[in-house]
C-alpha cells in the first residue's frame, strides 16, 4: 500500500479534472467541425471549417475581440495605478488601518454579476444617484443616460470592474512593498538619496516582479469578462458592449448555434493560451522556481 | 517619525513634498486619497443597502431618496419567499459547502503527494495551474451538451439543473487553486514529524491523516475559504446549467435584475445584502492568507 500511495493520492484529483475538462474539450473539437445547431435539426453532418469561417464573417465577433482587448488593457491599467497608489498610501501604519484593510478587500468576495447589478442601480436614470453626484461636481444639471450614451456606458463598465478588482492589485502590491527590507532605504538615505530617488531606484525595481504577477493574473481574468456585462448592459445597446465571452454565450445559449459558438470558443481559447503562455513564461519566474 | 527607516519609508510611501519643514503635503494627500477611495468603495454599497430597505415609491422617486423616511423589510421577505431567494440560498450553501469539502479532500491529498514524493514533478503542478488559464466559455457548450443530452444516455445520471452537476464542475474549477495553495504549504512544512511517525509504525496514510493534515490546518482553512467563495460567487456555469431547480444566489439575483427591468431592485438589493454576509465573514477569515490565495502562492503574503 505504502509503495503506491503517492499515485493513489494524486489519482482522484487528476481523474476528475480530466473527466470534466479534457473530455469536454475533445468533444467540443468534434462539435466545432459539424453542424450542431438546435435551430437546424438533429443531424450533425461534417462541415469542415464552416463554423470557424462563420465567426470571422460576423463583424460583431471581430468587434468583440477588439473590445475585449481594449477593455482588459484599460481596466487593468487603471486598477494597477489605483492599486499602486493605494498600497503606497496604506504602507505605513496609522490608526484605523486594520479596519480599512478589511473594508478594502470586501469587493473581492462579491459575485461580479452582483457588482454589475448594483452599478446598474447606481447609474440608472432617473432613480440612481450617479447623475445627482455628477451635478455636484460638474456645473449645471447633469443628465447622462449611462446605459445608452457612448462613451459613458463603457466608462461605467470599466469603473465597475475597477471597483471590484483594484483591491486585488492593492493587496498584492502592498505585500510586495512590505517585503522590501528597511536596510535598503537606510542605505539609500545614507547615500543622500532624495525621497523621489529612493522611490525610483529602490522601491520600483524591487516591487516590479510582484506587480508583473498581479498584472498577469488580472489580464488573464479580465480577458474572460462576462458577468458584469451580463448584469449591467446585457451587451447593449445593440451589440455595443459585447465582449468575446458574451458573444460566445449569445451564440450558444440565445441563438443555439452551438457549432459556431464552440468553434469561436476554440479560437478564443487558443488566442488566450498564447497570450497567457507568453505572460506566464516571462513574468511568473518565481512560480517556476517554486515548482 | 524620527527614526531613519520610518522617514525613508515615507519617501517610498506618498511622494512626500516637504515645505518649510513643517507642513507635509504628502501626508495630507495620502489621507485625501484614502478618503476618496473609501467613498468610491462605499457609495455603491450604501446605495444597494439603502435600496433594500426602501419602499417601492422611494425606489422610483425622482430626485432619488438618500434615506427612506419609512424603512421597510418587505423587500427581504419578498426576495426570500417569492423570488427564489430561499431556494437560491439553500442551493448556494449546499453546493458551496460540498464543493469545498471535495476540493479540499482531493486537493490536499494530491498536493501532499506532489510535495512529499514529487509525484509528477513540475509537469503535473503546471498542468493543474494551466486549468486556471482556461476560459470557462471554452468548455461551457460541451459541458452543457454533456449534461443535458448525454449524461443520462451514457451514465444514467441526470446532471443538468441539479446540484450534483454544479458541485462536480465547481470542484474541478476549484481544484487547481486548492492544489497549488496546499502544494506551496506542504513544501514549506518540515517533513520530520511525519517521518518520525513512520518510524513509530504509522502507515503513510495514517501519517497524512494524523500528522500532516492537523499541522496544515491553517493552510487548509484558507484554501477551503477560497473554494467556498469561488462556488458562492460563480455565475456563468450556474446560469447555463442550473436554470430552474438548481438556482444559485447569483442566478436568482441576475434574474431579478435583468428580466424585470427595474421592478425588482429592492428585492435584488435585499438578497444581495443577505448573500454578502457569508462572503464578508470568510473574507475577514482569510485576510492573512489573501495574497497567497489570490496569486496561487506566486507571491508570499
Amino acid at each position: 500500500m505504502d509503495r503506491h500511495i503517492r499515485w493513489l493520492l494524486v489519482t482522484p484529483a487528476v481523474l476528475i479534472v480530466i473527466a470534466l475538462t479534457i473530455f469536454p474539450l475533445g468533444f467540443s473539437l468534434w462539435v466545432s467541425f459539424v453542424q450542431y445547431d438546435f435551430t437546424l435539426g438533429p443531424e450533425h453532418p461534417w462541415v469542415g471549417l464552416d463554423n470557424f469561417v462563420e465567426n470571422w464573417k460576423d463583424p460583431v465577433w471581430r468587434a468583440s475581440l477588439w473590445r475585449t482587448v481594449w477593455f482588459s488593457l484599460s481596466m487593468v491599467a487603471i486598477e494597477l495605478v489605483l492599486g499602486m497608489l493605494l498600497a503606497l498610501a496604506m504602507l505605513r501604519p496609522f490608526r484605523g488601518r486594520r479596519a480599512l484593510m478589511t473594508l478594502f478587500v470586501i469587493p473581492l468576495f462579491i459575485s461580479p454579476v452582483v457588482v454589475g447589478g448594483f452599478f446598474d442601480l447606481f447609474v440608472r436614470r432617473p432613480y440612481g444617484i450617479a447623475n445627482q453626484l455628477a451635478s455636484w461636481v460638474w456645473p449645471g444639471t447633469v443628465t447622462i443616460d449611462f446605459s445608452n450614451d457612448s462613451p459613458w456606458l463603457y466608462i461605467v463598465l470599466i469603473i465597475a470592474d475597477v471597483w471590484q478588482w483594484t483591491p486585488f492589485m492593492f493587496i498584492i502590491i502592498l505585500a510586495g512593498l512590505a517585503a522590501i527590507p528597511d536596510t535598503l532605504y537606510e542605505a539609500a538615505d545614507l547615500d543622500g538619496a532624495k525621497p523621489r530617488q529612493s522611490f525610483l531606484f529602490v522601491t520600483l525595481p524591487l516591487v516590479l516582479p510582484v506587480v508583473l504577477i498581479a498584472v498577469t493574473f488580472r489580464l488573464i481574468d479580465a480577458a474572460k469578462l462576462f458577468d458584469i456585462i451580463f448584469s449591467l448592459t446585457r451587451g447593449g445597446p445593440g451589440t455595443d458592449t459585447y465582449t468575446t465571452s458574451y458573444y460566445l454565450y449569445q451564440q450558444g445559449f440565445e441563438f443555439f448555434h452551438l457549432g459556431q459558438g464552440t468553434a469561436g470558443a476554440w479560437m478564443f481559447m487558443i488566442m488566450l493560451t498564447f497570450v497567457s503562455y507568453w505572460l506566464v513564461r516571462r513574468l511568473l519566474k518565481p512560480l517556476e522556481e517554486a515548482a | 517619525m524620527t527614526s531613519v527607516p520610518e522617514r525613508s519609508r515615507d519617501a517610498a510611501g506618498a511622494t512626500r513634498v516637504v515645505r518649510g519643514g513643517r507642513f507635509r503635503v504628502g501626508g495630507v494627500v495620502r489621507f485625501v486619497f484614502i478618503g476618496v477611495y473609501v467613498a468610491f468603495l462605499l457609495l455603491p454599497l450604501y446605495w444597494m443597502a439603502v435600496t433594500s430597505i426602501k419602499s417601492q415609491d422611494d425606489q422610483l422617486s425622482d430626485p432619488p431618496v438618500w434615506f427612506p423616511s419609512d424603512p421597510t423589510s418587505v423587500n427581504f421577505a419578498d426576495a426570500l419567499n417569492r423570488f427564489n431567494g430561499w431556494k437560491g440560498l439553500q442551493n448556494s450553501l449546499i453546493i458551496a459547502l460540498v464543493t469545498t469539502v471535495l476540493a479540499v479532500a482531493l486537493g490536499t491529498t494530491a498536493a501532499y503527494s506532489m510535495a512529499r514524493f514529487r509525484t509528477g514533478g513540475k509537469h503535473l503542478a503546471f498542468w493543474f495551474l494551466s486549468q486556471r488559464l482556461m476560459p470557462p466559455i471554452a468548455v461551457i457548450i460541451p459541458i452543457f451538451l454533456l449534461y443535458s443530452r448525454y449524461s443520462e444516455e451514457w451514465f444514467g445520471v441526470t446532471l443538468i439543473d441539479t446540484r450534483i452537476g454544479l458541485i462536480l464542475l465547481y470542484t474541478v474549477f476549484a481544484l487547481p487553486f486548492t492544489v497549488w495553495m496546499m502544494y506551496a504549504y506542504f513544501r514549506q512544512m518540515p517533513a520530520e514529524l511525519e517521518e518520525a511517525a513512520l518510524v513509530d509504525g504509522c502507515s503513510r496514510l495514517q501519517a497524512l491523516l494524523k500528522i500532516a493534515w492537523p499541522l496544515a490546518a491553517p493552510g487548509i482553512v484558507s484554501a477551503a475559504a477560497f473554494a467556498f467563495i469561488f462556488a458562492w460567487t460563480e455565475f456563468l456555469f450556474a446560469q447555463v446549467l442550473g436554470r430552474s431547480e438548481a438556482v444559485t444566489v447569483p442566478v436568482a439575483l441576475a434574474g431579478m435584475i435583468t428580466f424585470f427591468q427595474g421592478n425588482l431592485y429592492g428585492q435584488a438589493s435585499a438578497l444581495t445584502v443577505v448573500s454578502l454576509v457569508p462572503a464578508v465573514l470568510l473574507g475577514i477569515l482569510v485576510q492573512r492568507h489573501l495574497v497567497r490565495g489570490l496569486t496561487l502562492g506566486a507571491v508570499q503574503g
